[in-house]
Protein backbone atom coordinates (compact mmCIF):
# COMPACT_ATOMS: atom_id res chain seq x y z
CA UNK A 1 0.00 0.00 0.00
CA UNK A 2 2.76 2.43 0.87
CA UNK A 3 4.61 1.70 -2.31
CA UNK A 4 1.47 2.25 -4.34
CA UNK A 5 0.88 5.68 -2.70
CA UNK A 6 4.41 6.79 -3.39
CA UNK A 7 4.06 5.78 -6.99
CA UNK A 8 0.83 7.76 -7.27
CA UNK A 9 2.45 10.91 -5.87
CA UNK A 10 5.26 10.63 -8.35
CA UNK A 11 2.77 10.47 -11.21
CA UNK A 12 0.78 13.42 -9.96
CA UNK A 13 3.74 15.69 -9.38
CA UNK A 14 5.27 14.91 -12.76
CA UNK A 15 5.26 17.99 -15.04
CA UNK A 16 5.41 17.28 -18.76
CA UNK A 17 8.13 19.12 -20.76
CA UNK A 18 6.61 21.62 -23.38
CA UNK A 19 8.37 22.66 -26.62
CA UNK A 20 7.93 25.92 -28.55
CA UNK A 21 9.12 27.24 -31.88
CA UNK A 22 10.21 30.89 -31.87
CA UNK A 23 10.29 32.36 -35.37
CA UNK A 24 13.03 34.62 -36.56
CA UNK A 25 12.08 36.87 -39.43
CA UNK A 26 14.24 39.10 -41.52
CA UNK A 27 14.14 41.07 -44.75
CA UNK A 28 16.93 41.30 -47.23
CA UNK A 29 16.62 44.20 -49.59
CA UNK A 30 17.89 43.62 -53.03
CA UNK A 31 20.99 45.52 -53.92
CA UNK A 32 21.00 44.35 -57.50
CA UNK A 33 18.01 45.25 -59.61
CA UNK A 34 17.63 44.11 -63.20
CA UNK A 35 15.36 46.05 -65.51
CA UNK A 36 14.59 45.62 -69.17
CA UNK A 37 15.49 48.93 -70.74
CA UNK A 38 14.66 48.06 -74.35
CA UNK A 39 12.82 45.08 -75.75
CA UNK A 40 14.56 43.46 -78.70
CA UNK A 41 13.12 42.91 -82.14
CA UNK A 42 14.26 40.48 -84.78
CA UNK A 43 14.98 41.82 -88.21
CA UNK A 44 14.74 39.50 -91.19
CA UNK A 45 17.40 40.65 -93.68
CA UNK A 46 17.50 37.27 -95.38
CA UNK A 47 14.88 34.53 -95.64
CA UNK A 48 17.10 32.31 -93.58
CA UNK A 49 18.26 34.89 -91.03
CA UNK A 50 16.79 36.61 -88.01
CA UNK A 51 18.92 39.23 -86.29
CA UNK A 52 18.58 41.91 -83.64
CA UNK A 53 21.30 44.03 -85.17
CA UNK A 54 20.13 47.42 -86.24
CA UNK A 55 21.95 46.94 -89.54
CA UNK A 56 19.66 43.97 -90.12
CA UNK A 57 16.53 45.93 -89.29
CA UNK A 58 16.31 44.69 -85.76
CA UNK A 59 16.38 46.30 -82.32
CA UNK A 60 19.03 45.35 -79.82
CA UNK A 61 17.64 44.40 -76.43
CA UNK A 62 19.11 46.34 -73.52
CA UNK A 63 19.03 45.35 -69.89
CA UNK A 64 20.05 47.56 -66.99
CA UNK A 65 21.67 46.46 -63.75
CA UNK A 66 21.31 48.81 -60.79
CA UNK A 67 23.76 47.89 -58.06
CA UNK A 68 23.88 49.70 -54.75
CA UNK A 69 26.63 47.58 -53.24
CA UNK A 70 29.97 47.66 -55.00
CA UNK A 71 31.99 44.52 -55.72
CA UNK A 72 29.28 42.17 -54.51
CA UNK A 73 27.63 40.87 -57.65
CA UNK A 74 28.30 39.28 -61.01
CA UNK A 75 26.12 40.08 -63.97
CA UNK A 76 25.44 37.10 -66.24
CA UNK A 77 23.72 37.68 -69.53
CA UNK A 78 22.88 34.73 -71.75
CA UNK A 79 21.84 35.19 -75.34
CA UNK A 80 19.21 32.82 -76.74
CA UNK A 81 20.02 29.43 -78.18
CA UNK A 82 16.50 28.53 -79.13
CA UNK A 83 13.19 30.14 -79.95
CA UNK A 84 10.76 30.20 -77.12
CA UNK A 85 7.92 30.40 -79.60
CA UNK A 86 8.05 29.78 -83.31
CA UNK A 87 6.34 27.91 -86.10
CA UNK A 88 7.24 24.28 -86.45
CA UNK A 89 10.81 24.04 -87.65
CA UNK A 90 12.09 21.01 -89.51
CA UNK A 91 15.71 22.00 -89.70
CA UNK A 92 18.39 23.15 -87.30
CA UNK A 93 18.94 26.74 -86.26
CA UNK A 94 22.39 28.13 -85.76
CA UNK A 95 22.56 30.75 -83.04
CA UNK A 96 25.21 33.38 -82.46
CA UNK A 97 25.12 36.19 -79.92
CA UNK A 98 27.15 38.56 -77.85
CA UNK A 99 26.71 40.92 -74.95
CA UNK A 100 28.51 44.19 -74.37
CA UNK A 101 28.44 47.14 -72.01
CA UNK A 102 26.48 49.81 -73.80
CA UNK A 103 26.34 52.53 -71.18
CA UNK A 104 27.48 53.17 -67.63
CA UNK A 105 26.75 55.63 -64.86
CA UNK A 106 30.33 55.80 -63.69
CA UNK A 107 33.55 56.23 -65.59
CA UNK A 108 35.14 53.48 -63.53
CA UNK A 109 32.66 51.01 -65.03
CA UNK A 110 34.20 51.46 -68.43
CA UNK A 111 36.56 48.63 -67.53
CA UNK A 112 33.73 46.13 -67.34
CA UNK A 113 33.81 45.47 -71.04
CA UNK A 114 37.49 44.62 -71.10
CA UNK A 115 37.16 42.41 -68.04
CA UNK A 116 34.14 40.44 -69.16
CA UNK A 117 34.29 36.64 -69.39
CA UNK A 118 32.44 34.77 -72.09
CA UNK A 119 31.63 31.10 -72.08
CA UNK A 120 29.14 29.53 -74.40
CA UNK A 121 26.34 31.96 -74.93
CA UNK A 122 26.84 33.53 -71.52
CA UNK A 123 28.80 36.68 -70.78
CA UNK A 124 29.77 37.49 -67.22
CA UNK A 125 30.62 40.94 -65.87
CA UNK A 126 32.10 41.72 -62.50
CA UNK A 127 30.12 44.60 -61.05
CA UNK A 128 32.86 46.20 -59.00
CA UNK A 129 31.22 49.62 -58.76
CA UNK A 130 27.93 50.77 -57.43
CA UNK A 131 25.69 52.33 -60.00
CA UNK A 132 23.85 51.47 -63.16
CA UNK A 133 25.19 49.54 -66.10
CA UNK A 134 23.43 48.90 -69.38
CA UNK A 135 24.15 45.72 -71.31
CA UNK A 136 23.06 45.16 -74.89
CA UNK A 137 22.86 41.76 -76.51
CA UNK A 138 22.78 40.81 -80.11
CA UNK A 139 21.33 37.56 -81.28
CA UNK A 140 21.33 36.01 -84.72
CA UNK A 141 19.56 32.88 -85.89
CA UNK A 142 20.28 31.21 -89.22
CA UNK A 143 17.98 28.45 -90.39
CA UNK A 144 19.45 25.34 -91.95
CA UNK A 145 21.68 25.98 -94.90
CA UNK A 146 20.22 29.06 -96.49
CA UNK A 147 16.77 27.71 -95.79
CA UNK A 148 13.88 30.07 -95.43
CA UNK A 149 12.23 30.42 -92.07
CA UNK A 150 8.57 29.45 -92.14
CA UNK A 151 6.23 32.38 -91.83
CA UNK A 152 5.00 33.13 -88.34
CA UNK A 153 5.94 34.71 -85.08
CA UNK A 154 9.30 34.09 -83.49
CA UNK A 155 10.27 34.85 -79.93
CA UNK A 156 13.52 34.34 -78.08
CA UNK A 157 14.63 35.17 -74.56
CA UNK A 158 17.77 36.88 -73.23
CA UNK A 159 18.44 35.67 -69.72
CA UNK A 160 19.90 38.26 -67.33
CA UNK A 161 21.01 37.18 -63.86
CA UNK A 162 22.61 38.88 -60.91
CA UNK A 163 24.77 36.44 -58.98
CA UNK A 164 26.12 37.29 -55.55
CA UNK A 165 29.86 36.78 -55.30
CA UNK B 1 2.16 95.72 -36.41
CA UNK B 2 4.93 95.00 -38.87
CA UNK B 3 4.99 91.41 -37.72
CA UNK B 4 1.25 91.21 -38.26
CA UNK B 5 1.52 92.53 -41.79
CA UNK B 6 4.30 90.09 -42.60
CA UNK B 7 2.27 87.24 -41.12
CA UNK B 8 -0.77 88.21 -43.15
CA UNK B 9 1.31 88.42 -46.27
CA UNK B 10 2.68 84.97 -45.55
CA UNK B 11 -0.81 83.56 -45.05
CA UNK B 12 -2.03 85.21 -48.22
CA UNK B 13 0.92 83.92 -50.12
CA UNK B 14 0.32 80.42 -48.80
CA UNK B 15 -3.28 80.53 -49.92
CA UNK B 16 -2.27 81.88 -53.31
CA UNK B 17 0.18 79.06 -53.91
CA UNK B 18 -0.61 76.92 -56.90
CA UNK B 19 0.68 73.73 -58.36
CA UNK B 20 3.86 73.68 -60.35
CA UNK B 21 4.27 72.70 -63.93
CA UNK B 22 7.20 70.52 -64.95
CA UNK B 23 9.32 70.29 -68.03
CA UNK B 24 12.51 69.09 -69.65
CA UNK B 25 14.91 70.98 -71.82
CA UNK B 26 16.25 69.67 -75.06
CA UNK B 27 19.89 68.74 -75.48
CA UNK B 28 21.68 71.85 -74.27
CA UNK B 29 25.01 70.51 -75.58
CA UNK B 30 23.67 69.74 -79.01
CA UNK B 31 25.49 72.55 -80.78
CA UNK B 32 28.64 72.82 -78.69
CA UNK B 33 30.18 72.16 -75.35
CA UNK B 34 29.01 75.45 -73.84
CA UNK B 35 25.48 76.70 -73.52
CA UNK B 36 23.37 79.39 -71.93
CA UNK B 37 20.58 78.74 -69.49
CA UNK B 38 17.77 80.44 -71.35
CA UNK B 39 15.34 77.63 -70.69
CA UNK B 40 11.71 77.12 -69.88
CA UNK B 41 8.56 78.52 -71.45
CA UNK B 42 8.76 82.17 -72.30
CA UNK B 43 7.29 84.33 -69.58
CA UNK B 44 7.34 81.53 -67.02
CA UNK B 45 7.96 82.71 -63.50
CA UNK B 46 9.88 81.25 -60.59
CA UNK B 47 11.49 78.56 -62.70
CA UNK B 48 13.55 76.16 -60.65
CA UNK B 49 16.00 73.51 -61.77
CA UNK B 50 15.28 70.18 -60.11
CA UNK B 51 17.41 67.79 -62.13
CA UNK B 52 20.41 67.48 -64.44
CA UNK B 53 21.00 64.54 -66.73
CA UNK B 54 23.95 64.11 -69.05
CA UNK B 55 25.47 61.53 -71.30
CA UNK B 56 28.54 61.51 -73.49
CA UNK B 57 31.05 59.10 -74.96
CA UNK B 58 34.70 59.61 -74.15
CA UNK B 59 37.19 59.14 -76.93
CA UNK B 60 40.63 58.35 -75.59
CA UNK B 61 43.40 55.87 -75.29
CA UNK B 62 43.26 53.76 -72.20
CA UNK B 63 46.66 54.87 -70.99
CA UNK B 64 45.93 58.56 -71.33
CA UNK B 65 44.80 60.76 -68.51
CA UNK B 66 41.54 62.48 -69.09
CA UNK B 67 39.08 64.27 -66.82
CA UNK B 68 35.71 65.50 -67.98
CA UNK B 69 33.72 68.17 -66.13
CA UNK B 70 30.06 68.80 -66.76
CA UNK B 71 29.11 71.95 -64.90
CA UNK B 72 27.29 75.23 -64.61
CA UNK B 73 28.67 78.41 -63.20
CA UNK B 74 26.86 80.22 -60.43
CA UNK B 75 25.52 83.28 -62.14
CA UNK B 76 27.75 86.30 -61.79
CA UNK B 77 30.60 84.42 -60.10
CA UNK B 78 33.45 82.10 -61.00
CA UNK B 79 32.08 79.38 -58.74
CA UNK B 80 30.01 76.48 -59.92
CA UNK B 81 26.44 75.84 -58.89
CA UNK B 82 26.60 72.36 -60.41
CA UNK B 83 29.61 70.26 -61.25
CA UNK B 84 30.14 66.61 -62.02
CA UNK B 85 33.56 65.20 -62.83
CA UNK B 86 34.41 61.90 -64.50
CA UNK B 87 38.00 60.76 -64.28
CA UNK B 88 38.82 58.57 -67.25
CA UNK B 89 42.51 58.36 -66.52
CA UNK B 90 43.75 54.86 -67.25
CA UNK B 91 40.31 53.79 -68.34
CA UNK B 92 39.18 52.84 -71.81
CA UNK B 93 36.93 55.14 -73.76
CA UNK B 94 34.24 54.36 -76.22
CA UNK B 95 31.51 53.42 -73.78
CA UNK B 96 28.92 56.11 -73.14
CA UNK B 97 28.46 57.33 -69.64
CA UNK B 98 25.15 58.62 -68.37
CA UNK B 99 24.41 60.30 -65.07
CA UNK B 100 21.44 61.90 -63.41
CA UNK B 101 21.31 64.29 -60.48
CA UNK B 102 18.45 65.54 -58.38
CA UNK B 103 18.77 69.26 -57.72
CA UNK B 104 17.11 70.95 -54.80
CA UNK B 105 14.92 73.31 -56.81
CA UNK B 106 17.51 75.99 -57.36
CA UNK B 107 16.08 79.12 -59.03
CA UNK B 108 17.11 79.65 -62.62
CA UNK B 109 18.48 83.06 -61.66
CA UNK B 110 21.36 81.31 -59.92
CA UNK B 111 22.37 79.28 -62.95
CA UNK B 112 25.10 80.60 -65.17
CA UNK B 113 26.38 79.15 -68.44
CA UNK B 114 26.94 75.42 -68.69
CA UNK B 115 29.87 73.61 -70.23
CA UNK B 116 31.61 70.30 -70.79
CA UNK B 117 35.29 70.80 -70.10
CA UNK B 118 37.94 68.20 -70.90
CA UNK B 119 41.30 68.12 -69.17
CA UNK B 120 44.02 65.86 -70.49
CA UNK B 121 44.15 63.84 -73.68
CA UNK B 122 40.93 62.85 -75.28
CA UNK B 123 37.63 64.27 -76.29
CA UNK B 124 33.94 63.91 -75.78
CA UNK B 125 31.42 63.03 -78.46
CA UNK B 126 27.66 62.54 -78.56
CA UNK B 127 27.18 64.82 -75.58
CA UNK B 128 23.64 65.23 -74.30
CA UNK B 129 22.80 67.47 -71.36
CA UNK B 130 19.21 67.86 -70.23
CA UNK B 131 17.77 69.88 -67.37
CA UNK B 132 14.47 69.20 -65.71
CA UNK B 133 12.63 72.12 -64.16
CA UNK B 134 9.45 73.21 -62.56
CA UNK B 135 7.73 76.55 -62.71
CA UNK B 136 4.49 78.40 -62.26
CA UNK B 137 3.07 81.60 -63.64
CA UNK B 138 1.97 83.01 -60.32
CA UNK B 139 5.01 85.18 -59.70
CA UNK B 140 4.02 88.07 -61.91
CA UNK B 141 3.57 89.73 -58.52
CA UNK B 142 6.56 88.60 -56.48
CA UNK B 143 4.62 88.74 -53.20
CA UNK B 144 2.13 86.15 -54.43
CA UNK B 145 4.35 83.31 -53.30
CA UNK B 146 7.27 83.17 -50.86
CA UNK B 147 9.04 80.93 -53.35
CA UNK B 148 8.94 83.66 -55.97
CA UNK B 149 12.20 85.35 -56.65
CA UNK B 150 12.14 88.86 -55.27
CA UNK B 151 9.50 88.01 -52.66
CA UNK B 152 11.56 89.21 -49.71
CA UNK B 153 12.71 92.33 -51.50
CA UNK B 154 9.15 93.14 -52.46
CA UNK B 155 7.91 92.72 -48.89
CA UNK B 156 10.72 94.79 -47.45
CA UNK B 157 10.23 97.44 -50.09
CA UNK B 158 6.56 97.66 -49.32
CA UNK B 159 7.24 97.89 -45.61
CA UNK B 160 9.69 100.70 -46.19
CA UNK B 161 7.39 102.74 -48.35
CA UNK B 162 4.23 102.29 -46.35
CA UNK B 163 3.35 104.25 -43.20
CA UNK B 164 1.90 101.93 -40.66
CA UNK B 165 -0.77 103.89 -38.81
CA UNK B 166 -3.56 102.90 -36.51
CA UNK B 167 -6.70 103.06 -38.51
CA UNK B 168 -9.74 104.68 -36.89
CA UNK B 169 -12.77 103.97 -39.00
CA UNK B 170 -14.80 106.72 -37.30
CA UNK B 171 -12.22 109.26 -38.43
CA UNK B 172 -12.54 108.14 -41.99
CA UNK B 173 -14.54 110.77 -43.88
CA UNK B 174 -15.85 108.22 -46.29
CA UNK B 175 -17.17 106.05 -43.51
CA UNK B 176 -18.61 109.10 -41.67
CA UNK B 177 -20.37 110.15 -44.85
CA UNK B 178 -21.72 106.68 -45.27
CA UNK B 179 -22.98 106.64 -41.66
CA UNK B 180 -24.70 110.02 -42.13
CA UNK B 181 -26.24 108.94 -45.36
CA UNK B 182 -27.45 105.80 -43.73
CA UNK B 183 -29.00 107.75 -40.85
CA UNK B 184 -30.79 110.00 -43.33
CA UNK B 185 -31.87 107.04 -45.27
CA UNK B 186 -33.23 105.40 -42.12
CA UNK B 187 -35.14 108.56 -41.25
CA UNK B 188 -36.58 108.74 -44.73
CA UNK B 189 -37.51 105.13 -44.52
CA UNK B 190 -39.20 105.79 -41.16
CA UNK B 191 -41.14 108.72 -42.62
CA UNK B 192 -42.12 106.66 -45.57
CA UNK B 193 -43.30 103.95 -43.22
CA UNK B 194 -45.40 106.48 -41.25
CA UNK B 195 -46.86 107.85 -44.45
CA UNK B 196 -47.59 104.39 -45.57
CA UNK B 197 -49.42 103.70 -42.30
CA UNK B 198 -51.43 106.91 -42.64
CA UNK B 199 -52.20 106.21 -46.23
CA UNK B 200 -53.27 102.78 -45.23
CA UNK B 201 -55.62 104.21 -42.59
CA UNK B 202 -57.06 106.64 -45.11
CA UNK B 203 -57.47 103.93 -47.57
CA UNK B 204 -59.21 101.79 -45.01
CA UNK B 205 -61.55 104.65 -44.15
CA UNK B 206 -62.18 105.28 -47.81
CA UNK B 207 -62.80 101.68 -48.37
CA UNK B 208 -65.17 101.55 -45.39
CA UNK B 209 -67.15 104.51 -46.92
CA UNK B 210 -67.17 102.80 -50.22
CA UNK B 211 -68.38 99.70 -48.50
CA UNK B 212 -71.22 101.71 -46.89
CA UNK B 213 -72.07 103.23 -50.24
CA UNK B 214 -72.01 99.87 -51.85
CA UNK B 215 -74.20 98.51 -49.08
CA UNK B 216 -76.60 101.46 -49.43
CA UNK B 217 -76.60 101.09 -53.17
CA UNK B 218 -77.36 97.44 -52.79
CA UNK B 219 -80.23 98.23 -50.46
CA UNK B 220 -81.56 100.92 -52.83
CA UNK B 221 -81.26 98.72 -55.82
CA UNK B 222 -83.03 95.99 -53.90
CA UNK B 223 -85.81 98.43 -53.02
CA UNK B 224 -86.09 99.64 -56.60
CA UNK B 225 -86.15 96.13 -57.79
CA UNK B 226 -88.85 95.24 -55.31
CA UNK B 227 -90.79 98.38 -56.31
CA UNK B 228 -90.51 97.51 -59.98
CA UNK B 229 -91.62 94.00 -59.29
CA UNK B 230 -94.59 95.16 -57.20
CA UNK B 231 -95.58 97.88 -59.76
CA UNK B 232 -95.71 95.32 -62.42
CA UNK B 233 -98.02 93.30 -60.32
CA UNK B 234 -100.17 96.37 -59.66
CA UNK B 235 -100.41 97.57 -63.26
CA UNK B 236 -101.06 94.30 -64.94
CA UNK B 237 -104.69 94.08 -63.77
CA UNK B 238 -105.47 97.42 -65.49
CA UNK B 239 -104.13 96.15 -68.75
CA UNK B 240 -106.65 93.38 -68.55
CA UNK B 241 -109.72 95.77 -68.11
CA UNK B 242 -112.23 95.86 -71.00
CA UNK B 243 -115.00 98.35 -71.77
CA UNK B 244 -118.50 97.00 -71.49
CA UNK B 245 -120.32 96.89 -74.90
CA UNK B 246 -117.31 97.94 -76.79
CA UNK B 247 -119.05 100.72 -78.94
CA UNK B 248 -120.20 104.23 -77.98
CA UNK B 249 -122.76 105.41 -80.52
CA UNK B 250 -123.51 109.17 -81.49
CA UNK B 251 -126.44 110.31 -79.39
CA UNK B 252 -126.73 114.10 -80.48
CA UNK B 253 -129.42 114.84 -83.04
CA UNK B 254 -129.43 118.14 -85.08
CA UNK B 255 -132.96 119.28 -85.54
CA UNK B 256 -133.80 120.96 -88.86
CA UNK B 257 -130.39 120.17 -90.32
CA UNK B 258 -129.20 123.83 -90.33
CA UNK B 259 -126.99 125.72 -87.92
CA UNK B 260 -127.49 129.54 -88.01
CA UNK B 261 -124.64 132.05 -87.35
CA UNK B 262 -124.22 133.30 -83.82
CA UNK B 263 -124.84 137.00 -84.24
CA UNK B 264 -124.28 137.72 -80.65
CA UNK B 265 -120.94 136.10 -80.71
CA UNK B 266 -119.96 137.94 -83.85
CA UNK B 267 -120.66 141.27 -82.29
CA UNK B 268 -118.71 140.46 -79.19
CA UNK B 269 -115.80 139.25 -81.28
CA UNK B 270 -115.82 142.30 -83.51
CA UNK B 271 -115.86 144.62 -80.50
CA UNK B 272 -112.90 142.83 -79.08
CA UNK B 273 -111.04 143.10 -82.38
CA UNK B 274 -111.66 146.82 -82.61
CA UNK B 275 -110.50 147.37 -79.14
CA UNK B 276 -107.35 145.41 -79.81
CA UNK B 277 -106.55 147.35 -82.94
CA UNK B 278 -107.00 150.61 -81.11
CA UNK B 279 -104.63 149.50 -78.40
CA UNK B 280 -101.96 148.51 -80.90
CA UNK B 281 -102.25 151.77 -82.72
CA UNK B 282 -101.84 153.68 -79.52
CA UNK B 283 -98.19 152.64 -79.18
CA UNK B 284 -97.35 154.04 -82.60
CA UNK B 285 -99.22 157.26 -82.07
CA UNK B 286 -97.69 157.99 -78.72
CA UNK B 287 -95.01 160.29 -80.16
CA UNK B 288 -97.47 162.49 -82.09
Amino acid sequence: MKKLLIASLILVTHVPAYATDTPISGLVQTRCLITTDTNGVFGNPLPSKLSTASADGGVVPVVRYDVTLADAYLAKVTTPTAFSTSPSLSDSVKWTGSTAVSKTSDAAMSGYEAAKVTYGSTTQFDLTKAGSTWFSSTATAVYGVSKSFPGGSYTAIVLAECIAK
Amino acid sequence: MIMLVVALLAIYATNAHSEYLYGLTGNMAGTGHTWGMNIGPSGSQSLKINGVFYQYTPVKNTEDDMVVHVRNKRFGTNEYIFSSTDDWSGLPGGIPITKGFVIDNLPIELWGDGSIDVEGSGSVVDANVVYSYKYNNDCLTPMSDPSCSGYIDAVLSMMGESKIEVYDPLADENIADVIDEKAELDEEVQQEDDEKVKAKDRLQRMLSGVNDSILYANVSSQNLLMFAMSRSNNLNPYYDKKLAGGVYKETVILSGGELPDNAKGARAGLAQQLLHTEMVSLQYNQGD
